[in-house]
């Protein structure tokens, strides 16, 4: 496979663009019409060729583009990456897993050679080649799991499991919906979920934190989650909220289609053999409504979704001041046909 | 939001009771913070070493100290500025053994404080005995430009930093010490809520 990389913007005129071919594999999120929180996990295993789910860490057509918006954001923010000193065995692993897993899973853009602990790590995409020793962070130009986060698509953070609990305690984190890593460096699981609404009586936090205490080495697991973003923007953080909130006021019947993005999350989490440690990955697939209007199911199947949505939910992910003009522009697609169960396309 | 919702990260204090097992006890309060203190001895006296750090900085706080005088026989130590307390919380720190148990009585504030400066020492906040009392003034951080700003007492403040108007979330940070600050009219510039104060 040989992809074509996009050269494009998640920022000031934004020209990030989904080819055909990056919508018909969009992580839809909705298989009902009907949208809860849920303890939604399943195993992370290989999935149909061609979907996101084909390979460990999936990268896209938007590869290039992503990681260089990475490196403009830990530029102007260095606080966006953040690792307790206890989490270096953790970054090791991290590293590890990242580079075994993509050159393993495309051969044509990334390459690994190990000689003993001196390893060599080759990235055509970005042209980057360095050789360094395993488990000797001065041998590299950015801590092991800064270094490697920088070469990959999505938001990662470090979970350090003790006390019955897991914390975070590390990450790198520039494509994230709305949270702030260094305000959330060094929470629990039950203060990291605190503001999230709902999911306290629905018993979610508790189930899933019990799952992911029992998360196996070589057995991870996946979820989707989702929520709307204006304009194809990446850094959706609280410390540039100043930047992007205003963008929430131009929507409009005009513009609905094409600023409002549907903002689906592939949360991945694999636990680390030396560390225990858990890696919890978010990578961010952003589609417009105009995209998600390229197949009439997907549509009307959230036009449903949000037409019923708790009112709780339109605040938490931000979307009071313009939610009803998505329901309304997405109401002309749907005819009211009964969907089957299922989110794809088709 | 409805009734019943609940940010999990706002920390709960409790009312300090002496840990029976402990080997040694440390305790840290201020201004009317003085009474906790002075409750944890109507409890009991332990048998174990006790120690107390007891800050009057201004001059509306109560003042406790002669009633602490009296009751303390052991170890009574009063300052008149919070650096100097933590100085020697500091001190104290560096020459103690396992089996030390630490309560801490006063505003949010100062408890946050105790915390951040037993931190170098391997201390974890958990470990430490809490009960908040006097005011419910927050320490605010801001999201945007990192800027602490302290002795909050309204749903609204102005960043100490930025300048920017901030909504004090209930969201706390137990790492710095604070809750989230975040731009109240990033939406709608210039279009601020009434500003009320409802942490006195």
């Amino acid at each position: 496979m040989q992809l074509n990389f996009n050269d494009e913007s998640f920022r000031d005129d934004y020209s990030y663009k989904n080819s055909p071919e990056a919508i018909k594999r969009f992580p839809f999120p909705f298989s009902e019409d009907h949208y809860m929180y849920s303890v939604n996990i399943e195993p992370h295993a290989k999935g149909a060729k061609g979907s996101v789910y084909e390979y460990t860490f999936d990268v896209d057509e938007h590869y290039v583009s992503e990681c260089l918006d990475k490196s403009v954001t830990l530029e102007q923010d260095p606080g966006r990456y953040a690792a307790l000193p206890h989490m270096m065995t953790a970054q090791w692993d991290f590293l590890e897993l990242a580079m075994t897993a993509m050159a393993n899973d495309y051969p044509e853009y990334f390459t690994l050679t190990k000689n003993g602990n001196v390893w060599t790590w080759k990235n055509r995409p970005l042209e980057i080649i360095d050789t360094f020793t395993f488990g000797d962070a001065t041998t590299l130009p950015y801590e092991p799991f800064e270094y490697m986060g920088r070469q990959m698509q999505g938001d990662f953070v470090l979970l350090d499991q003790r006390d019955g609990t897991l914390y975070a305690d590390a990450g790198i984190v520039t494509s994230q919906a709305d949270w702030s890593l260094a305000f959330n460096t060094g929470m629990s699981w039950q203060e990291w979920h605190g503001p999230v609404p709902k999911v306290t009586e629905l018993g979610v936090l508790d189930r899933a934190l019990k799952y992911l205490l029992n998360l196996q080495v070589a057995n991870p697991v996946r979820r989707l989650n989702w929520t709307m973003t204006i304009n194809p923007r990446l850094d959706t953080s609280p410390e540039n909220y100043p930047l992007w909130a205003i963008d929430r006021k131009k929507v409009n019947d005009e513009t609905v289609g094409d600023l409002v993005n549907l903002r689906v999350e592939l949360q991945t989490l694999f636990r680390l053999p030396r560390s225990n440690a858990i890696v919890f990955g978010i990578r961010c697939y952003l589609a417009s409504l105009k995209d998600i209007a390229t197949y009439p199911r997907w549509a009307k199947r959230l036009h449903r979704v949000q037409k019923d949505l708790h009112p709780d939910l339109i605040e938490y992910k931000g979307m009071t001041t313009y939610h009803r003009y998505v329901i309304d522009w997405l109401a002309q697609f749907d005819d009211g046909e009964v969907l089957e169960y299922g989110a794809h396309p088709e | 939001m409805e009734r019943g919702y609940w940010i999990k990260s706002k920390p709960i204090y409790t009312s300090l009771t002496w840990h029976e097992k402990a080997t040694s006890h440390l305790v840290l309060a201020t201004g009317i913070g003085g009474m906790a203190v002075l409750k944890l001895f109507q409890q009991m006296h332990p048998t174990q070493p006790v120690t107390v750090l007891y800050g009057k900085y201004g001059q509306i706080e109560l003042d406790y100290s002669d009633t602490l005088k009296s009751i303390i026989q052991d170890d009574l130590h009063l300052y008149k500025f919070e650096e100097d307390l933590l100085k020697k919380l500091q001190v104290l720190l560096r020459d103690a053994t396992m089996g030390l148990r630490i309560y801490v009585a006063g505003s949010e504030g100062f408890i946050w404080d105790v915390v951040a400066a037993a931190k170098p020492f391997g201390i974890q906040e958990s470990e430490i005995m809490k009960e908040q009392v006097d005011t419910l003034a927050r320490t605010v951080y801001c999201v945007h430009c990192k800027t602490i700003t302290k002795y909050v007492t309204t749903n609204i403040t102005c960043c100490n930093g930025c300048e920017r108007m901030l909504f004090v979330r209930d969201h706390f940070s137990r790492n710095l010490g604070a809750y989230m600050g975040l731009m109240v009219d990033a939406e709608s510039p210039g279009e601020l809520p009434a500003i009320e104060e409802i942490y006195p």
